[in-house]
């Protein structure tokens, strides 16, 4: 009943959060190297779903399927087989602070791969300039990075184990103007030649612009527009006029 | 079909490589083991053919850039057949970043070179801790001058779960030791048929040293890591970075209420100790020793001088400035990430209680007489 072609579907998905609705029936889903933002007003719920996509909350109702399992109902075991497939960078990077760079990247495949030490590194290294940090950051700890050089390690790691999925929390957020496309563009470079699929909530118009498929808006529980962005942003509804032109009156003066 | 393969054949135009299987990170080792006796001439062509290959990830495409770099093939000599649109675009980026540059550089350590800096860190962590003093001092002063600037609130809640909090614990912890302190001492004075002198015997030990130093240490590990922990996490939230743009001090909101709560109440606690340690030793003395209650307390009262108990609660405030400065100190060093709280409120409990031992030892040192 699932399509093949479908990485990740949800269908109905009904969160109920401190006493209200946060989610009344969300359904969509994303075919294979797809990039999809999923956008909306802070508070609607766009990072909840995404924990409920990755396998960290639960939603009351509904399903979501990744690769074409039911993650809720599949049990742990699977599910953490499942989650070898797909990667998630959190917005601050969540990298572990008592480790370095290096050792971060590194503890995904130390987890799940036997490969030995030498490999290791390598694939370390490789992966640590894959998004573009200079080899000298792999010996640094977190707290001595940048906002910029966090995401980056964060992605380095959740690119660790060679996933077909990505999942993105704001990835822009805290970026000046600069790093934040420098990051899109390395996105959507990785993307296209990894051959990933990628799913990312942001509040950033450019990132919309510049290196996404597809924009979901989520407004009052629901999908209210889904669509190549050019679509989306010309649709008729009041929230999404005001997003949109709240930064294309900023762009022409 | 998934194992990784490789076949090589060389003739006068260069060398072909064939793939086939999956070169991806889950048969990684297997593909490793295919390029391990590989031989390429590596002045001439290299042709890789991608006919048989079915997959190919960025860990696959980083083993054969490295490997034939590794043996001395130029990139550019390489040309790639039947590769699918997408695995060229990868193996173009992979091969692009891993040669933007060198290898990562093992920093070297020398021993000197450790303990220079080891001495460096020593005397920097001195020179902060020296500034830190003066701080609280130049604050208490400030607070001599201006008692406006208490902060009652801060040092109420303080007072409560530094010292009420504390009670229980402690009381319980001094009658317990009292017990069993009447009762190993008991023992041996029964021998000597000397029951009462065991009234002797704990009235000083409680007094004196036992009360005291337990207290301290329950309150040093109980509120000493607690301290710590607070500001540090707190530090961690960038609240004390709050505190300091509105105007205030955080040596006044934060340090200062901790301190004279600790100072207030640790001898109060060393008193509550002092009592629940006698009654323990009454106890065991009524029930095991034939001292009746009535003649423990009249022989305490002849053998157990106001000036020992007093020498004894003299003592709280010291270790309660010691702890509490030790707390605060280590809370404000603590540096925006996880890891640093847990370390620096280890840090503060170990250094609290060497410090509750060696202020002890100075006490006693300085004043042996024991009064009768």
């Amino acid at each position: 009943m699932s399509h093949p072609n479908y990485v990740l579907e949800t269908r109905g998905i009904h969160t109920r959060l401190g006493g209200h609705w946060l989610h009344r029936g969300v359904s969509f889903s994303v075919p294979r190297g797809q990039v999809v933002a999923l956008i909306g007003g802070s508070g609607t719920g766009k990072s909840v779903l995404l924990r409920e996509c990755i396998g960290l909350l639960r939603p009351d109702e509904g399903q979501v399927r990744l690769f074409g399992e039911d993650i809720w109902s599949v049990g742990l075991r699977r599910l953490n087989q499942v989650r070898g497939r797909f990667g998630v960078l959190f917005q601050e990077g969540a990298l572990f602070s008592s480790l370095t760079v290096a050792e971060n990247v590194a503890v995904p495949l130390k987890e799940h791969t036997r490969l030995p030490d030498r490999l290791l590194n390598e694939l370390v290294a490789m992966k640590i300039r894959l998004v573009g940090l200079p080899m000298d950051a792999a010996g640094k700890r977190p707290s001595e990075l940048s906002g910029g050089m966090k995401k980056r390690a964060g992605l380095a790691r959740a690119l660790a184990l060679e996933p077909e999925l990505l999942f993105l929390d704001e990835p822009t957020s805290g970026l000046d103007p600069i790093s934040a496309r420098e990051f899109d563009h390395l996105l959507r470079v990785l993307c296209d030649s990894l051959g990933l699929t990628a799913l990312l909530a942001t509040h950033d118009l450019d990132t919309l612009w510049g290196m996404v498929d597809r924009v979901i808006v989520l407004h009052g529980g629901r999908v209210i527009a889904d669509g190549p962005v050019d679509e989306v942003a010309a649709t008729d509804h009041e929230w999404i006029r005001s997003y949109f032109s709240a930064h294309s009156g900023e762009r022409t003066t | 079909m998934d194992t990784p393969g490789l076949r090589c054949s060389t003739d006068e135009s260069g060398c072909d490589l064939r793939l086939s299987g999956a070169w991806c990170i889950r048969h990684l080792e297997a593909a490793e083991e295919q390029l391990a006796g590989l031989k390429v001439p590596h002045d001439q062509p290299v042709r890789v053919d991608a006919r048989e290959l079915t997959r190919l990830d960025s860990a696959g495409v980083m083993l054969v850039v490295n490997r034939l770099r590794a043996l001395g093939v130029v990139w550019s000599n390489v040309s790639l057949h039947h590769f699918q649109p997408a695995q060229l675009t990868l193996i173009h980026l992979v091969a692009d970043r891993l040669d933007a540059r060198g290898r990562p550089r093992h920093r070297k350590r020398h021993p000197l070179r450790f303990l220079g800096q080891w001495s460096v860190d020593l005397l920097r962590r001195f020179l902060a801790q020296m500034a830190f003093l003066g701080q609280i001092v130049q604050a208490g002063w400030d607070l001599l001058r201006r008692p406006g600037l208490l902060r009652h609130r801060e040092l109420t809640v303080q007072l409560q779960t530094v010292g009420l909090g504390a009670l229980p614990i402690i009381a319980m912890m001094t009658f317990l030791v009292g017990v069993v302190f009447a009762f190993l001492l008991g023992i041996q004075v029964q021998k000597f048929g000397a029951n009462i002198f065991v009234v002797d015997g704990i009235g000083l030990a409680v007094a004196r040293e036992l009360s005291p130093l337990l207290t301290a240490i329950l309150v040093a590990g109980r509120s000493g890591a607690a301290f710590t922990a607070q500001i540090g996490a707190m530090k961690v939230t960038e609240e004390i970075d709050a505190i300091a743009t509105l105007g205030l001090s955080p040596i006044q909101v934060l340090v200062l209420p901790r301190l004279l709560a600790l100072v207030i109440t640790l001898p109060l606690l060393t008193f509550v100790g002092d009592v629940m340690g006698v009654l323990g030793a009454s106890l065991v003395a009524a029930s095991q020793l034939d001292v009746t209650y009535y003649t423990f307390f009249e022989r305490l009262k002849s053998v157990l001088p106001l000036n020992t108990v007093l020498f004894g609660l003299y003592k709280a405030p010291v270790f309660a400035a010691a702890i509490a400065f030790i707390a605060c100190r280590n809370g404000f060093a603590v540096s925006r990430d996880a890891r640093s709280v847990g370390a620096y409120t280890t840090t503060t409990v170990v250094q609290s209680l060497v410090a509750v031992i060696l202020i002890n030892a100075v006490f006693a040192v300085t004043h042996p007489e024991i009064p009768d």
